[in-house]
């Protein structure tokens, strides 16, 4: 990957600086997307999509304007720049705005995630292979009625330039794997039990991370699960101690956490669809979120973290940087725009979903800080309560306040041991309350980096990659089992 | 329309270069979209995009391999088939694959281009905006929302001869007006921007606003309900996404499995899929493989008739092609009699729910779904709206829910779907019986 488009950067910034703009940036994309997915014995999907384009921003007296385009001629970068900077001179025309910020670094770098088994060593042929073979292995039982596996492999090259003289160029990779088993029960109920992860293990790097996710090892294992579940009980309700597992725990951080400390969102700015936060920057160093365990970080440059970058879209350089501290905010999830409105740290945070999206702040890497203790160990810990892993459904309010998830399988804990299984665990809580509520943190054992691949934000909606990693935690007192009626 | 025929003609070539194909389909998609976002009365994100894909995929039996560029030059369209070929000659095959769709006629599609929304500025979009600004600072009022045009162009060829190509224009606004404790939203969405008044949107999401100064509690429980077409349009697709062939017949888990031909709901729900409905802009052709769509009655007056249906699950399955994704695209919930205002007005307590968000299917048989309230839920005592509420968390089985039901006499041109795309048509709904699971600390 070199600077392939230096000459159409420079074309590009000139125009917009020529229509007004007093600084514009651009970042040219490559991207392209594998994926092979079989079902039931048959390949349902072998595709190969690719996108070139790139993505002008403009700023004119303290306001962007963005436009995305994949048409590569001159008139065409002349028109890119152009709209950018009449998009961005069309919104001086508010008053009382906030007046944005203006990036003056100049940066020249070059990132490539690392990997150590490059997609391109092994055949298509190979891949769907090995996904029929672990699907197979998911048919253990007659009352089986289908199993999924699936793999994505990412690969994005980007080139950012801008008028204070970057020049940017990164190879950023990404890879995940997931497999499931649906089984019919004698009430004509269907469960389904998947993974790994809350629904496959997405992480940076290249098709190591497909070997890591090993889903002919699981298939087996959720088949005998999915066949068991077809004919369990559901979670009777009440208050029980809850222990969740990482596949579970990791997507608890993504919503109740990683949403809620976006700055962007507690400042107000996706208020119509995202929604906003019980989190607010005056809270800083006194909100109490958690218990004295809850020690939350960020970490863009975290190893094999699916947001994991040389520099986020506005081109700013990670750092980990602290987020809650024993159980108090600290920091927020920022851009350079939001961190200079509140005078807290830049984050790296700012991610587009492709050249034709306009960079945001996004939930990138976010790390729930290890503690002590294996999840058998913590069962063995648990006098009464419920072991849930795997997820089937999540829902949690604007604020970030009120959840309800549906885990795919419960197990019933009964003096440190494993019981009954349940279907449909469904799990409710208020945030504060629920991650004060955690008395137990598992170590390095079971700590996993977890992430997913599509977390929705904007308008129009762009999906975002982001990782939350984990062990495994207990929380105390939880309402379980819940019901559609009074 | 430069778009459809540029769309078609990129998709002629892409088809001719692929002639040794067993079977070959190309989509193509032409997109010019904009969107001014705003926060605060103030626009935080303005922007746009053009943007062009095309999509082979290339048969060679039942082995395929798909290749997306946006790269439509010659030398690209002659990678992309080579590309197509090899995947489709190494990959193991997909039994179920029967064959793409032959031609059939497709109907011609309404009037969908409209140049108010085509040819609008960066500075008509901002016009639109600045009374909305206004009328929110007159009342100390803040804001969030956005304001969008856009073009979307779309054709199918096939190998068989399957030709379809449709360009339509979508506009729309949402507005959420902010209060220091509590929140109104209006919505608008049409294919024509010139019919958009923002002063009326504004109107209605300020006076929603101002209802009350603060936020009222009302404990957990079974209450009538008013929902308005955007909260009726989200729980509406907890029936919808189960309506697929592919959930019904393959995955086993959808509600409709064994209750076709039974009376389900109300007498007052009759839901069809018209993609020839005047508020929509819809093509009349299943924009995943060209196959026309039908016009179908889904739901008769409470009584459950039919799934929909894509050409490969119909092959599959041995049942009628409906010419549809795997969901009904087009849905349309035939209105009521009575006014928005007489639906609120025959209720002695209960709650207006504007809005809806985060909903999940939780138990896919039942149509069971969760989800929370948000920005503007209201107590209707003795048929007036007397109080904002805090917001509700629900959980509610929709076959259950749709039992005792009654319908405005409004159509309503709802958001497209986050997930899917599609918008529905529907009025608002008065449900006998909704679970409000639990109240949340705020507005």
């Amino acid at each position: 990957m070199g600077a392939h488009h230096a000459a159409a950067a420079a074309r590009i910034l000139d125009t917009a600086n020529k229509a007004g703009a007093q600084y514009a940036d651009v970042q040219f994309w490559t991207i392209r997307q594998e994926d092979v997915a079989v079902r039931n014995g048959d390949v349902r999907d072998a595709s190969d999509v690719s996108s070139a384009g790139y993505g002008v921003r403009a700023l004119v007296d303290g306001s962007w304007g963005f436009f995305g385009s994949d048409r590569f001629d001159n008139a065409a970068l002349d028109l890119a720049a152009a709209r950018a900077t009449a998009l961005a001179t069309s919104g001086t025309k508010v008053n009382d705005r906030i007046l944005a910020v203006q990036p003056v670094e100049k940066i020249v770098a070059h990132y490539e995630t690392p990997m150590t088994k490059d997609p391109a060593s092994v055949g298509l042929s190979a891949r769907a292979n090995m996904l029929l073979a672990a699907e197979r292995g998911g048919h253990v039982a007659k009352n089986v009625i289908s199993a999924y596996a699936f793999m994505t492999i990412y690969t994005t090259a980007k080139e950012f330039y801008s008028t204070t003289g970057s020049a940017i160029t990164q190879v950023l990779r990404q890879a995940g794997a997931g497999c499931g088993v649906s089984a019919l029960g004698r009430d004509k109920d269907v469960q389904t039990r998947g993974g790994p992860g809350d629904f496959a293990l997405y992480q940076g790097g290249g098709y190591e991370v497909v070997e890591r996710a090993n889903l002919a090892a699981l298939t087996p294992q959720y088949g005998r699960e999915a066949v068991i579940l077809a004919d369990a009980p559901p979670l009777p309700s009440g208050v029980r101690d809850v222990i969740l597992d990482g596949s579970v725990l990791n997507l608890q951080m993504h919503e109740s956490i990683g949403h809620a400390l976006e700055l962007d969102r507690s400042l107000g700015w996706e208020a119509n669809f995202s929604g906003v936060s019980f989190a607010t920057p005056d809270q800083v160093g006194t909100l109490r979120y958690g218990s004295e365990l809850l020690n939350i970080y960020a970490d863009n440059a975290l190893p094999l973290g699916m947001a994991t970058v040389g520099y986020d879209d506005e081109a700013v350089k990670p750092k980990r940087v602290p987020l809650i501290e024993r159980g108090v905010l600290r920091a927020f999830l920022s851009s350079r725009d939001t961190a200079a409105q509140t005078n807290l740290p830049e984050t790296a945070s700012v991610r587009a979903q492709d050249w034709a999206s306009v960079p945001m702040v996004r939930m990138t890497n976010i790390v729930l800080v290890p503690h002590e203790g294996t999840l058998a160990s913590i069962v063995a810990d648990t006098k009464d309560g419920i072991y849930v892993a795997g997820m089937r459904s999540w829902s949690i309010d604007d604020h970030r306040l009120n959840f309800q998830f549906g885990p795919q399988i419960g197990y019933e804990i009964k003096n440190g041991k494993r019981g009954r299984i349940f279907k449909q665990p469904t799990y409710t809580g208020v945030t504060p309350h629920f991650w004060g509520s955690m008395d137990r943190v598992g170590g390095h054992e079971d700590f996993q980096v977890w992430g997913t691949p599509n977390c929705g934000k904007g308008e129009p909606e762009q999906a975002g990659r982001t990782s939350h990693a984990c062990s495994v935690a207990r929380f105390r007192n939880v309402t379980v089992g819940v019901k559609t009626d009074a | 329309m430069r778009d459809q025929d540029r769309a078609l003609s990129l998709a002629e070539q892409v088809l001719k270069a692929a002639a040794g194909a067993d079977q070959a389909q190309v989509t193509v998609t032409i997109s010019d979209a904009s969107y001014a976002r705003f926060a605060r009365n103030y626009i935080v994100q303005n922007l746009g995009s053009v943007s062009t894909q095309i999509t082979l995929t290339y048969y060679a039996g039942k082995k395929s391999g798909s290749i997306s560029t946006d790269d439509a030059s010659p030398a690209s369209i002659a990678r992309v088939v080579a590309a197509a070929r090899d995947i489709a000659q190494r990959v193991p095959p997909d039994n179920g694959f029967v064959s793409l769709p032959k031609p059939a006629a497709i109907a011609p599609a309404g009037r969908s281009y409209y140049a108010a929304t085509a040819d609008a500025t960066a500075d008509d979009r901002v016009e639109k905006l600045l009374p909305i600004f206004a009328r929110m600072k007159s009342s100390q009022l803040s804001s969030s929302g956005f304001t969008t045009t856009q073009i979307n162009t779309v054709a199918v060829a096939n190998s068989l001869g399957v030709r379809a190509a449709f360009t339509g224009t979508m506009s729309g606004l949402q507005l959420k007006a902010i209060a220091e404790r509590t929140s109104g939203f209006a919505e608008f969405y049409a294919p024509d921007y010139s019919g958009l008044d923002p002063a009326a949107v504004a109107e209605r999401a300020a006076t929603k606003a101002t209802i009350s100064r603060e936020p009222a509690n009302l404990a957990p429980g079974d209450y009538t309900v008013v929902l308005e077409p955007s909260a009726f349009a989200a729980a509406l697709k907890a029936l919808t996404e189960g309506m697929g062939a592919d959930s019904v017949l393959e995955d086993k888990d959808s509600w409709m499995v064994g209750r076709i031909g039974r009376r389900l709901f109300s007498p007052n729900v009759t839901l069809r899929d018209d993609w020839s409905h005047p508020l929509f802009a819809n093509a009349p052709f299943n924009v995943n493989d060209g196959a026309p769509t039908k016009k179908l009655t889904l739901i008769d007056r409470g009584v459950l008739e039919h799934y929909v249906s894509g050409t490969y699950s119909a092959n599959k399955y041995h049942v009628p092609n409906t010419g549809h994704p795997n969901f009904p695209a087009n849905g349309v919930v035939e209105p009521g009699t009575k006014s928005r205002e007489a639906l609120v007005a025959s209720i002695e307590r209960g709650v207006l729910i504007s809005r809806t968000w985060y909903e999940r299917v939780v138990d896919p048989r039942q149509a069971t779904i969760t989800g929370n309230t948000r920005d503007g839920v209201y107590l209707i005592e003795n048929g007036t709206l007397t109080k904002t509420l805090k917001n509700f968390r629900y959980f509610v089985s929709m076959i259950d829910a749709l039992k005792d039901v009654e319908l405005s006499n409004v159509q309503v041109l709802t958001e497209p779907d986050s997930d899917t795309g599609y918008s529905t048509v529907l009025p608002d709904a008065k449900l006998a019986k909704y679970h409000l699971a639990a109240q949340t600390s705020f507005a």
